[in-house]
């Protein structure tokens, strides 16, 4: 039986992602439900989705009236997008109640799956991943097969916000992304920052708690709605083994939400390149842009680019554009030049890629203190 | 600025957490929890935005616990994501205001969510770093006033201090704890029950 049948706006949020542009290429198949308003009354719907666990839940929960409401659809569109996975990929048909939620020890929420009809047939681990997210009456899920993923989904509403916000929110860098994008722009983008944020604290399993700058935003791309982030001090500090990766979230409007998520899977995760590795790159490089130039002894890493290798500024506007477009990354080139040039100095390859390497992250150091202008 | 009692501050933040949640004031009380009057995330950053604003504070940006597990080291504090006994000694230290019989049985560093939520834990820690925001100037006596960002400025000669941010305040506070009470009571029981 499905009690909330066509009410639930099925995967809406990932076909908002494919609208804007966003890849989504890399994701393995998840199923997304949103709901946004009770199909029936709230206590029937408790009766008819909830585990008995859960119903205790429920009936046990304080607070006001939003609070209670917007658990309960959370649960029921978590239940809904576990239900809808498991009829599509394993041809599993489940009741809600079926379906448990209960949280770890740190909040995230586990599901667990009461022996089906047909278990015996079934050999792999039942236990997808979930991630679920709600806010002003609205809730979102996002289900995925795979037990060791790590999903993390967030939505927030775009009225009532106070402008000032990422003043907390952001670091200094952060908050100069925001300030490179058009004025009208802004406001959504702070928000679908936040989100990213959230969504990453939700999919390594403990939320912000490390603090809101030990997720640090390295670039946010408007075109397709990705949001790269990598891991600083507290959150490092938490889950050693992510330094120096670097994590994709999907983010989306939809009227006056707007949506964050990712899907991790251990193997997805691009690297951060080391150093040595943006050497070889630039060595490549510099042999393609100066395949003509006959230079009587092969580039190396100590070669400086004006005065050896006969470099013009030009040259060097070239390679550095053609570094960015490589590593999808914008790094501050005019003001390493116009330094150079002030200096009256040489630049070495090895230099560059320090330069680099620094720019794509570098060794994790002590995070900026908070918004001391 | 006079030192605030404990009922002005709570007066106070109840004002600003009934505006940013938009509920009666009324309804606040110190055993209240934000997120049972509706709070989510970005209302509690609202929150502190507000608080900071208008007490003059700077707050942290993660709670004491997180802290003092980076302070202590992982395993000792919190294991698996459950209190350990020194971890409900260090918060039943910190927070005097939270119920000793909350901290009985097995603790979740979920459930903890909703003690660092509590109306009453905020105004005791407002209250605790606002002994940190001067009221006077130290070279002249005359009355601070609010600056730009989180600085203060004297009205009388100009003078301007950074407030010190909850953060290092909190990390100075664990590690005193963890000098003067986690330590010796961590070594000095051990060898006397061996001995007895």
């Amino acid at each position: 039986m499905n009690a909330f049948g066509n009410l639930i706006d099925d995967s809406s949020v990932t076909q908002a992602w494919l609208r804007a542009g966003a890849s989504p290429a890399p994701w393995p198949e998840s199923v997304c439900c949103r709901l946004e308003d009770f199909p029936c009354e709230p206590d029937l719907l408790a009766d008819l989705i909830l585990s008995p666990g859960e119903q205790q839940h429920w009936r046990s929960m304080r607070g006001v009236e939003k609070r209670r409401h917007e658990w309960l659809l959370g649960r029921c569109v978590a239940k809904e997008a576990v239900r809808s996975l498991l009829e599509r990929k394993l041809d599993l048909h489940l009741s809600p109640t079926g379906i448990e939620i209960v949280p770890d020890p740190y909040g995230r929420p586990i599901v667990s799956v009461a022996p089906p009809f047909r278990a015996a047939t079934v050999r792999q681990r039942l236990q997808p991943s979930i991630s679920i997210a709600h806010s002003h009456g609205s809730a979102v899920a996002l289900a995925v097969l795979d037990p060791e993923a790590r999903v993390g989904i967030d939505l927030e509403s775009l009225t009532h916000r106070r402008e000032d916000f990422e003043t907390i929110a952001f670091s200094p860098d952060e908050r100069s992304l925001l300030a490179a994008l058009p004025l009208d722009l802004r406001q959504e983008w702070a928000l679908r920052m936040w989100c990213a944020k959230e969504a990453v604290g939700k999919a390594l399993g403990r939320g912000l708690s490390a603090g809101l700058l030990a997720f640090h935003i390295t670039r946010a791309g408007t075109a397709g709605g990705l949001i790269e982030m990598e891991l600083r001090d507290g959150a490092l500090a938490q889950c050693p083994q992510l330094r120096g990766k670097f994590f994709s979230v999907y983010t989306a409007r939809e009227s006056n939400f707007v949506f964050s998520a990712i899907i991790y899977q251990q193997g997805a995760v691009r690297m951060r390149p080391s150093r040595q590795e943006i050497l070889d790159y630039l060595l490549q490089k510099m042999g393609e842009l100066t395949q003509d130039w006959d230079y009587p002894d092969p580039v190396r890493p100590e070669s400086l680019l004006f005065t050896e290798l006969g470099f013009e500024s030009l040259d060097a506007v070239v390679l550095c554009t053609a570094i960015q477009e490589h590593y999808q990354t914008p790094m501050p080139f005019a003001e390493l030049l116009a330094d150079i040039g002030q200096q009256r100095r040489d630049l070495s390859l090895e230099e560059l890629a320090d330069f680099v390497h620094t720019h794509l992250g570098g060794p994790a150091g002590a995070a900026p203190a908070r918004r001391l202008q | 600025m006079a030192r605030m009692t404990e009922s002005e501050v709570f007066d106070k933040f109840a004002q600003i957490v009934a505006k940013s949640l938009r509920i009666d004031a009324l309804q606040i009380a110190p055993d209240t929890h934000l997120t049972d009057l509706g709070a989510e995330s970005l209302d509690l950053i609202e929150i502190t935005m507000e608080t900071e604003t208008q007490f003059h504070i700077f707050l942290p940006d993660k709670s004491i616990l997180e802290t003092a597990v980076e302070v202590f080291g992982p395993g000792i504090l919190e294991k698996d994501g459950h209190l350990t006994e020194d971890g409900k000694r260090f918060l039943l230290h910190r927070m005097p205001e939270a119920d000793a019989q909350a901290f009985e049985g097995d603790v979740a560093v979920k459930d903890l969510q909703h003690y660092f939520l509590r109306v009453g834990t905020w105004v005791r820690m407002i209250q605790d770093l606002a002994q940190y925001t001067p009221a006077e100037c130290e070279s002249c006596g005359g009355p601070m006033v609010a600056s730009m960002g989180f600085r203060m400025k004297c009205a009388k000669c100009g003078q301007e201090i950074t407030l010190r941010s909850g953060e290092e305040i909190n990390r100075e506070w664990v590690r005193e704890y963890y000098d003067k009470v986690y330590r010796p009571q961590a070594e000095a029981p051990v060898s006397a029950t061996t001995v007895q």
